[in-house]
């Protein structure tokens, strides 16, 4: 157990340096970076588990989640700390990396960059699952938190990272219930796919030519869904 | 930025018909006042439902204002719940309820400012360690954000005549520079990023010429003309705050 802490400068930088040795070597230590001027301790005080173990997104969601429920810390107090996530992920290297087996190439899966740019923000492997899981719960994030922690989450990259679809939380009920399957708990096999008719690439494009001419957010997912033309109409099958 | 046609008949909202502020408590933004949405001249129905969304990435928050023959204003909304209401963006929308088609719009508002002109550069206060300022372009569409170390005193960024002259004149060498040599600015009259566009009329009003073109060739034969006209910028600005100089310069004198 460990005081939940976020990251200064001058830790992201040695976390940095930590992040291109060990692509090079798996077996070198981590360096010590719970201490100051690396990195601060959060306050109001909150203990977390360094050792607890997350088989998916949504398990890393829903323990950061409680812990700030309990804590009596809000959403918006923490998701624009990009320091806390940033430390979070370095004290739960060894989970999103899948013990040293998994390191991504680029270090913003790791190192959080500043909230204001969500198109590099959705790339961090821990914030993103907390901020869509805290906004929408479940069953609707599960499309972004599925997978194990350590892999990329194609519909946080690419639904998550456009301001006006992951605001709104119709048309996250319309993707929910288009693309994911509830029987094998993952999304419908080609629901990301560039060359498949209706997946959602194309359903987003679809939503931007109807943002200009639909008030969207008045609508039910149910309106959201029929207005979706033909091709959409083999991935229309599942209600919630 | 992409420039889309309008093929679906709404009509826009001009900026200079919105007049929308934030509110403050403590220097922290808690909400907004609109003072006034003119929608004469747009022909739209009475019935039609008028709404304003703050938005900012993952947040967005509706507000209704009501049919259009029952606006009335100010209207006051509050932002609690947003993770970084100093930063929201309004939408404005005018829906017929009828088929939920919109019939007029404005979209990326940003709130006046006292002195009624848009922000161009929004300031985050932020752990910076020991440095005092960094500008980071990481809003929309890559435009600038000023951070500012969080153990400075607001009122003492806004106020204290040193902070003034160090930081802002290098800020806007900075912003500027990066506008032509980082981004590559596309256009002196047309630039298709709104923030550069923003900044290059924020250079007009400081009385500086902008030079008829600002792309660098690869012999780099305008750099010297561009570089001339960025010193002119931050010469401008600083004339500007002469007042605030004069201050300093007091501090001097021991007149202070």
């Amino acid at each position: 157990m460990i005081a939940l802490r976020y990251m200064l400068k001058e830790g992201e930088e040695s976390f940095r340096e930590f992040l291109s040795k060990v692509r090079e070597n798996h077996s070198i230590e981590k360096p010590d970076l719970n201490k100051e001027p690396f990195s601060k301790e959060f306050l109001p005080g909150i203990i977390i588990n360094d050792g607890v173990t997350f088989k998916t997104k949504q398990e890393l969601a829903e323990y950061l989640n409680e812990v700030f429920e309990t804590s009596g810390v809000k959403r918006e107090d923490v998701i624009g700390n990009k320091g806390l996530w940033t430390w979070l992920a370095y004290i739960w290297f060894e989970q999103i990396t899948n013990n040293r087996k998994n390191i991504l190439k680029r270090n913003e899966h790791y190192i959080c960059t500043s909230p204001s740019n969500y198109r590099r923000y959705y790339i961090h492997l821990i914030a993103p699952p907390y901020i869509i899981y805290s906004l929408y719960g479940l069953p609707l994030s599960k499309l972004f938190v599925y997978n194990p922690p350590w892999e990329i989450n194609d519909f946080t990259e690419r639904v998550a990272a456009n301001q006006f679809l992951i605001s709104h939380k119709n048309i996250i009920e319309a993707i929910y219930r288009l693309y994911f399957d509830e029987s094998c708990g993952r999304p419908k096999p080609g629901a990301v796919s560039g060359d498949v008719e209706g997946s959602v690439r194309r359903f987003i494009k679809v939503i931007q030519q109807f943002e200009f001419t639909y008030d969207i957010y008045s609508m039910s997912s149910d309106q959201i869904i029929d207005l979706l033309p033909q091709e959409f109409n083999r991935w229309k099958n599942l209600k919630i | 930025m992409k420039r889309a046609l309008n093929f679906t008949g709404r009509k826009r909202i001009e900026r200079k018909n919105v007049s929308l502020q934030f509110k403050k408590r403590n220097n922290k933004v808690i909400g907004f006042v609109i003072e006034k949405i003119d929608l004469n001249g747009l022909e739209l129905p009475d019935y039609a439902l008028v709404y304003v969304e703050a938005y900012y990435r993952t947040e967005l928050k509706r507000f209704k204002l009501g049919t259009i023959d029952s606006l009335t204003f100010p209207f006051e909304g509050n932002l609690d719940g947003m993770a970084y209401p100093e930063n929201s963006k309004f939408r404005i929308l005018v829906v017929n309820p009828s088929d939920l088609k919109i019939l007029a719009h404005a979209d990326k508002i940003s709130p006046d400012e006292m002195t009624g002109k848009n922000a161009i550069l929004p300031v985050q206060f932020t752990d910076l360690g020991n440095e005092i300022w960094r500008v980071e372009y990481e809003g929309d569409e890559g435009s600038p954000i000023l951070l500012i170390n969080e153990k400075i005193p607001p009122n003492f960024t806004r106020q204290d005549p040193q902070f003034l002259l160090f930081v802002y004149p290098a800020v806007l060498r900075e912003i500027l520079t990066h506008i032509v040599f980082i981004d590559k600015i596309d256009s002196t009259t047309e630039p298709t990023v709104d923030w550069h566009r923003n900044w290059l009329k924020f250079t007009q009003e400081l009385g500086v010429e902008i030079p008829e073109s600002l792309s660098v060739d690869d012999d780099n034969k305008n750099r010297d003309d561009i570089l001339e006209w960025i010193n002119k910028c931050v010469e401008e600005f600083c004339n500007k705050y002469s007042e605030k100089f004069q201050e300093y310069v007091k501090t001097f004198l021991g007149e202070i």
